[in-house]
């Protein structure tokens, strides 16, 4: 890099048209490396914004956008009219909640851990195997469940043979909760501790030695520079985190809930799911898909809002 | 120099990255292909003239040990002998069994689907149909479907009308039970216990079941079965507890509100409680479980297609690891008027369909046609003689196979599009030539299916068929098919305590999900056809 930038021509001398099609040629190969991104982000997330107009619509699937009838608000009022629809609004924002909750602080308390681990080669380990889950997919996680917390799974089996009355994991409220979200913390553990790691690595060493010359102890080095250290990327991933609250990944409550848990288990997604995949209604489904990015939007900007009032960074 | 060096890297790594791109889509496109190509299609020589690719929709059903479903014994001969005089190749598009409609409407939506696709669920169909995506096939049957037209006849073909006109070709259903009830005589030898004949005795059984466990197994299963939906099913259980009711009222009431329908669940919620059905019933979304205790010999009485023990994937793992096992067919559940009624099958199975976007309807409608010689037909079913069949006083005994020859349905039914179980002109001859075929040579089986199939015709009854659609079954139809299975599972795993409170909630939500709109509709349509009949 040092190289382009020697190369770079006395700017004070050129007038601002010049200079930007000076600047395009200098780069030329980068602008083209972005192009890839770039044109993904075009056509896998704006273009698609065109079937929007289907919430609006009777859509008919062999009709087209261009040939079904227009409905003007009639999908939302039917939606917001269906108990079903509540029922998975709640449930998802519930569920999101409990993840912020449990989710949130973990990869971070892990990451202050590791990082004060000395010897390199168990961090290096034990970070490569907390960061495996991230790489399975939910159905095979949805199967390592079934195995070991159904009731004749492999923890109530043990539980039987100690003499201990069964829990029932997949099939009663609270304990299916603690089950969904401890196995999407461990899950997600390994992938936010990355982030955290690599935050904590940009922390001025000199600060520590200072510490270490003002004798701190561990505790207090954690409290007064680690952490004010890692504090913005603590606060973006927090409103990017809110930001998503409304929706949901698919995967996880499908694979997980079954039909005993359906009214906590039922979120956004798996209604979209079955109102737009399995019974064909492709309105109600975009309908509540548009629905569901909107709130998303609002809970994003204010939360942006909030962490700029407190004088924060926020995420623009 | 270094920036030279750095530009040359970027070009390289952006060409790799377009490469693997490219490479990635082109590898996704081999995927979706069939092999056709590559074992040398027969029709691809046969004659100038572009060659005409027709592609039929066909079931993935996950057999372990199944072929590669475009490439085996029975889509060569589909080639062969229909492909090559007609200078078309035919590509088999496979739809997993599990999610067919939803695969279905994927497909559709994005003008994808088979040029012959099918469904079992006629609400699907009909959406289409209002939706005019399908080709209406009056004029195609009457002029390249004749043979077609008159193996089906007009009975079957009424099924597969929308509004007048002919809109799918729905499958001819020889064999018309629908599910059965398996329990385990050796282990009712073993007590010295009767084979059960009502609800109380079979109660009696069952605890005897669990408390002796006549197997010596490890988690013995008094009642075995899986989530609702998939092959399992409470056989005629919850028909036994309806009280008296009008005809209309049988036809047209939601069943969640017949008489007596409560106290059948009531009953299910008694059982799960005293663990005398398998634990965990309500998770085993695919039913492998419920499989793998049954063919493990863990348990003693199981509901299901009436067909199912003679499956190969239940009666091969059963025989290896059980071979004491003996299930036998029965008739348990009777009402208060003595009777055993069941629901049987209607005489049409799954429709065919032609959707618009294809441009091989007439080529499509040739097909079917052609699967409708009987010479055509009985090769699908039963393959050659001696090697997949051996004639016995003219019924053919399947041989049992792997590989290529294998059939991944009973009777290659996903392949014949046209017929649903044995066709060999007579009922009684069908059921034999069924039963021989699906026991491979097996006598016990054979008595077995010949047996079953008498049981659960007997005080049968089938649904009634409107002949017009119901609007809001179209539209709430899969919403309530889900909600019915939940509620079955969430009922029968409710605490004793709680069961009332949950089944008229469960009930009501049910209702005004939509119920209500498609049972009020059902009783305006009955009324038409009952007064246009006078």
């Amino acid at each position: 890099m040092k190289a382009v930038l020697d190369k770079s021509p006395d700017y004070a001398s050129l007038k601002k048209k010049n200079k930007f099609i000076n600047n395009l040629k200098r780069d030329v190969w980068l602008y083209a490396l972005l192009m890839l991104p770039f044109a993904y982000i075009l056509i896998f997330r704006y273009a698609p914004i065109y079937g929007v107009i289907m919430a609006f619509q009777d859509y008919n699937i062999f009709a087209g956008i261009k040939g079904s009838e227009w409905v003007g608000l009639d999908v939302f009022r039917f939606i917001f009219q269906q108990d079903s629809f509540y029922r998975a609004l709640k449930n998802t924002l519930a569920l999101n909640v409990y993840d912020l909750i449990a989710g949130f602080p973990a990869p971070i308390i892990l990451a202050i851990l590791l990082n004060e681990v000395r010897l390199a080669k168990f961090k290096k380990i034990t970070q490569t195997v907390l960061y495996l889950p991230h790489f399975l997919s939910w159905v095979i996680i949805g199967g390592m469940v079934y195995l070991m917390f159904s009731n004749s799974g492999m923890v109530n089996t043990f539980l039987a043979n100690l003499g201990l009355a069964k829990i029932e994991f997949l099939s009663q409220k609270v304990p299916w909760l603690m089950t969904y979200i401890s196995v999407g913390v461990w899950q997600h553990i390994g992938w936010g501790t990355i982030i955290y790691l690599a935050a904590m690595t940009g922390i001025n060493k000199e600060l520590y030695e200072a510490s270490d010359i003002d004798g701190c102890s561990r505790l207090r080095k954690i409290w007064h520079i680690t952490l004010p250290g890692i504090k913005s990327t603590i606060n973006i991933l927090l409103i990017l985190q809110i930001g998503r609250m409304v929706s949901i990944g698919f995967d996880r409550p499908f694979v997980m809930g079954n039909s005993l848990v359906s009214d906590y288990a039922d979120v956004i997604s798996t209604f979209v799911y079955r109102v737009g995949i399995s019974s064909g209604d492709f309105s109600q489904a975009t309908a509540v898909g548009l629905f569901q990015s909107v709130v998303g939007l609002i809970l994003l900007i204010g939360a942006n809002y909030i962490a700029k009032k407190l004088g924060e960074d926020g995420i623009w | 120099m270094n920036t030279g060096t750095k530009k040359k890297a970027a070009i390289l790594f952006s060409t790799a990255l377009l490469a693997s791109i490219m490479a990635g889509c082109g590898g996704n496109n081999g995927n979706n292909e069939p092999a056709a190509s590559n074992d040398g299609s027969p029709a691809a020589e046969a004659s100038s003239g572009p060659v005409e690719t027709l592609t039929v929709e066909v079931f993935d059903r996950g057999i372990q040990g199944q072929p590669d479903l475009n490439n085996n014994t029975w889509t060569k001969y589909v080639n062969e002998k229909f492909g090559k005089p007609n200078n078309a190749v035919v590509k088999f598009v496979t739809v997993p069994r599990s999610q067919e409609v939803d695969k279905l409407n994927v497909l559709m939506a994005a003008n994808e689907a088979p040029d012959i696709s099918f469904t079992y669920d006629g609400t699907t169909v009909t959406r289409f149909a209002k939706n005019n995506g399908l080709y209406t096939l009056d004029e195609l049957l009457e002029k390249h479907g004749q043979q077609l037209k008159s193996y089906l006849g007009d009975t079957v073909l009424d099924y597969g009308k929308y509004e007048g006109k002919q809109v799918s070709i729905p499958a001819k259903r020889t064999l018309l039970a629908w599910s059965g009830l398996f329990i385990r005589k050796d282990w009712l030898d073993k007590l010295g216990l009767p084979v059960p004949t009502n609800k109380d005795e079979l109660y009696d059984t069952l605890v005897a079941f669990r408390d002796k466990n006549p197997g010596n197994v490890t988690g013995v299963i008094p009642w075995g079965t899986a989530a609702a939906g998939m092959n399992y099913s409470f056989g005629n259980l919850v028909p036994s507890f309806w009280g008296p009711m009008s005809e209309e009222e049988f036809v047209t009431t939601t069943n969640w509100l017949k008489p007596g329908n409560k106290d059948a669940y009531k009953w299910l919620n008694k059982l799960y409680s005293e663990k005398l059905i398998s634990p965990d019933f309500a998770l085993d979304k695919t039913a492998k479980q419920a499989d793998a205790d049954v063919t493990n010999g863990k348990v003693g009485f199981y509901g299901a297609n009436w067909d199912y023990p003679l499956t190969a994937k239940m009666r091969e793992p059963l025989k290896q690891n059980a071979p004491d096992a003996n299930y036998v067919p029965i008739d348990v559940f009777k009402n208060a008027e003595g009777k055993y009624i069941k629901e049987t099958y209607n005489e049409n199975g799954l429709f065919s369909f032609i959707p618009k976007s294809s441009k091989h309807a007439e080529l499509a409608m040739k097909y079917l046609n052609w699967m409708a010689d009987p010479e055509v037909l009985f090769f699908l079913q039963f393959g050659e003689e001696g090697v997949n069949h051996t004639m016995v006083d003219g019924i053919p005994q399947g041989i049992a196979q792997t590989g290529e020859n294998m059939q991944m349905s009973n009777l290659n039914l996903d392949y014949t599009l046209i017929v649903n179980g044995a066709e060999l002109g007579d009922t009684e001859k069908n059921v034999k030539t069924y039963a021989a075929a699906l026991a491979t040579g097996d006598k016990d089986y054979e008595k077995m299916a010949i047996d079953s199939y008498r049981i659960n015709t007997t005080d049968g009854y089938t649904g009634f068929y409107y002949g017009v659609p119901n609007e809001a079954s179209i539209k709430y139809g899969k919403t309530l098919g889900d909600m019915n299975k939940q509620m079955m599972d969430r009922l029968i795993v409710a605490k004793p305590a709680e069961f009332d409170a949950l089944y008229d909630k469960l009930v009501k939500e049910y209702m005004d999900a939509g119920g209500k709109a498609v049972q009020e509709e059902n009783v305006k349509h009955y009324r038409e056809i009952k007064e246009s009949g006078k």
